[in-house]
């Protein structure tokens, strides 16, 4: 192979690199902070305002944004009794699937931002969104299932490109 | 059907041993744990009557306060009921009963303080009656009833008990509406002297569909003898009761008394007429006008006022709803909707620098002044009013002071903001809007048709 051979190959290589590389951190992000706004709530002003209003309750008007584990909706409530009344969905397992979507989604960014076994924390955040096109297909929420094809198609890129990915913590599965 | 739920079924079990499993995985279960303790001296027993929509909501107010134990739901929907029950279950960590029957649950249910009762119109004078004789306190949602006899018959079982019953006008609980009244048109009577109202819910042609279609699962059926027994004929009326006569009194009732609530409330005093017109302009096969206009007027200490009031389902165009006291000095335009809300002052009257100052209000910056045109005609136009703001926010739930309330008066703490006869004196005149747009005449009010 002559030296501009290697270069081009090289620099070819180096692009695939990139590419696994910010694949799994966006991946990574999208899932870890997608799992942490579901504790995401609001938290309204209780401090009263000066001058007369404060005596009748009201308040600053300014609402903060906190995390709590008591904000915690795995699957939003609206979305909650469409899917109880879905003959199709496995009613024992709703409430399961409520409560550990959360924490899935943030096991599956970190172990795939760090590069924890990749190939298979892909494939398993992949199985959790077909999981959730499932869901959405059921009440005909076609805009979410495209929404989520966007996201398998990145994970199926991310698996093409798992040959290439560097800085990972353990390489194996 | 009115056997009493078991108190541990295999969904709670599932629930429990889920949320268990979650706080393995991560960050832990998570559970509100502000239910109070059943045990506890001062803990209030609660009876959740009705868990529909209407139902949940306020159950979702009902979760923020403290001090109540949720000791069963009633409704005649098994999906609502397992709903209901296991919303309750999950706040409190402890199963509700579950009742498909009222009877059967005041029946079996021991130590009940409170029941809260969120049923269709036409059951809510049966049940908050049957509740006040058997020794309940009761927060009954608005409208009273599909009838003015019904509302009365509320009104007799109260006093008669002895016992608590709020009307869910919960505008009447608001701080901003409280502060609007007390401070600002009683007090300060920034508006001079009130000469017209204007209100109006428009609610858009998609929100106001039908709910369901052909295709129900078959654990959302009520079955057809429990809809017959309970005075529905199908699961449509069932699911649209709104919208058919002998079960509601239709917008003006569902959505309109809320608001015309509000107009005799600020005024002090009943309409003395009421002139309607309706008709089914576009939903032409419900048995209620989809579009009601109204107008009603009072004869006030400060003069005649008039208000009119429209309910449209067919547009949300004009800014959705609101009330509009409209004054020779200023108007206040207030809404649950802090954004529908604005106060303007009249180029004429006194300035409010004193109140700005003292913090009664805020100036809101003042708009940019348009360009000259063409279509100006400015010989004829008034100068612009100044627009106010009011001075804070109410962050809390439409509808949880009121229900607060509510517990407090039963604690002995407060005094009802709204109970039964004081919302019969409200809701009266609104129960004599459709006969008047039926008639196409105006009703002048005599005390038959205002008083209990």
């Amino acid at each position: 192979m002559s030296t501009e051979e290697e270069t081009c190959c090289n620099t070819h290589k180096l692009g695939l690199i990139y590419g696994a590389l910010l694949l799994r951190v966006w991946l990574g992000v999208r899932a870890i902070q997608t799992g942490i706004e579901k504790y995401a709530g609001t938290k309204a002003s209780d401090k009263a305002v000066d001058g007369p209003a404060g005596a009748y309750g009201m308040t600053d008007p300014d609402a903060v944004k906190n995390y709590a584990l008591e904000n915690y909706h795995g699957v939003p409530s609206g979305l909650m009794k469409k899917f109880e009344a879905e003959p199709m969905m496995l009613k024992f397992g709703l409430p399961l699937y409520d409560k550990i979507l959360g924490p899935v989604l943030i096991i599956l960014g970190v172990t795939i931002l760090i590069g924890l076994a990749s190939r298979t924390s892909l494939f398993l955040l992949g199985l959790l969104y077909v999981s959730l096109t499932w869901g959405l297909i059921l009440i005909n929420q076609n805009d979410g299932v495209a929404w989520l094809g966007t996201h398998m198609v990145l994970i199926t890129l991310a698996l093409m490109l798992s040959d290439h990915n560097r800085l990972a913590v353990l390489k194996k599965w | 059907m009115n056997q009493p739920h078991s108190s541990i079924s295999r969904r709670s079990f599932l629930s429990k041993t889920a949320a268990g499993a979650g706080a393995g995985l991560v960050l832990g279960a998570p559970n509100s744990l502000r239910a109070a303790d059943a045990g506890a001296p001062d803990t209030l027993h609660v009876a959740l009557v009705g868990f529909g929509k209407q139902g949940e909501v306020l159950f979702n107010c009902l979760k923020n306060i403290p001090g109540l134990h949720f000791q069963a739901v009633c409704d005649i929907s098994p999906f609502n009921l397992k709903w209901g029950m296991g919303q309750v279950g999950a706040h409190q960590k402890s199963r509700p009963q579950g009742y498909t029957d009222i009877d059967e649950m005041l029946a079996t249910e021991k130590g009940l303080d409170a029941a809260i009762v969120a049923t269709p119109d036409f059951w809510h004078s049966p049940h908050t009656v049957k509740c006040l004789e058997a020794g309940l306190n009761v927060y009954c949602e608005k409208m009273m009833s599909n009838t003015i006899d019904g509302a009365r018959a509320m009104v007799h079982a109260m006093e008669k008990s002895g016992k608590l019953c709020q009307i869910g006008h919960q505008r009447r609980s608001n701080p901003r509406y409280r502060y609007v009244l007390d401070q600002l048109i009683n007090g300060q009577k920034i508006c001079g002297q009130i000469v017209n109202i204007n209100g109006q819910w428009n609610r858009s042609l998609g929100s106001s569909q039908d709910i369901g279609g052909e295709k129900l699962h078959k654990s959302t059926i009520v079955p057809t003898d429990i809809l017959n027994k309970y005075g529905f004929k199908d699961m449509h009326q069932f699911r649209n009761w709104r919208t058919y006569r002998d079960l509601s009194g239709g917008p003006i009732s569902d959505l309109g008394a809320h608001q015309i609530d509000i107009f005799g409330w600020f005024l002090g005093v009943a309409p003395k007429s009421v002139y309607a017109s309706g008709g089914n302009d576009y939903f032409k096969e419900r048995e209620h006008f989809d579009n009601v206009m109204c107008i009603f007027e009072y004869d006030t200490p400060q003069g005649n006022v008039r208000a009119f009031y429209q309910v449209l389902t067919t547009t949300s165009a004009g800014g959705g709803f609101w009330e509009s006291f409209m004054g020779t000095e200023a108007t206040i335009k207030i809404s649950e909707i802090a954004s529908s809300s604005a106060i303007y002052r009249e180029d004429g009257a006194p300035k409010w620098d004193d109140l700005v100052s003292k913090g009664y209000l805020i100036r809101k910056p003042a708009p940019p002044k348009p360009p000259p045109s063409a279509d100006t005609v400015q010989v004829y136009e008034s100068a612009p009013p100044e627009g106010f703001d009011l001075p804070g926010a109410f962050n809390k739930p439409a509808h949880q002071p009121h229900l607060e309330n509510f517990f407090n008066a039963v604690r002995g703490k407060a005094k009802l903001n709204c109970d039964a006869r004081h919302a019969f004196e409200s809701e009266a005149p609104i129960y004599w809007v459709n006969p008047s747009a039926l008639s196409k005449q105006p009703i002048i009010f005599t005390p038959e048709h205002l008083s209990v």
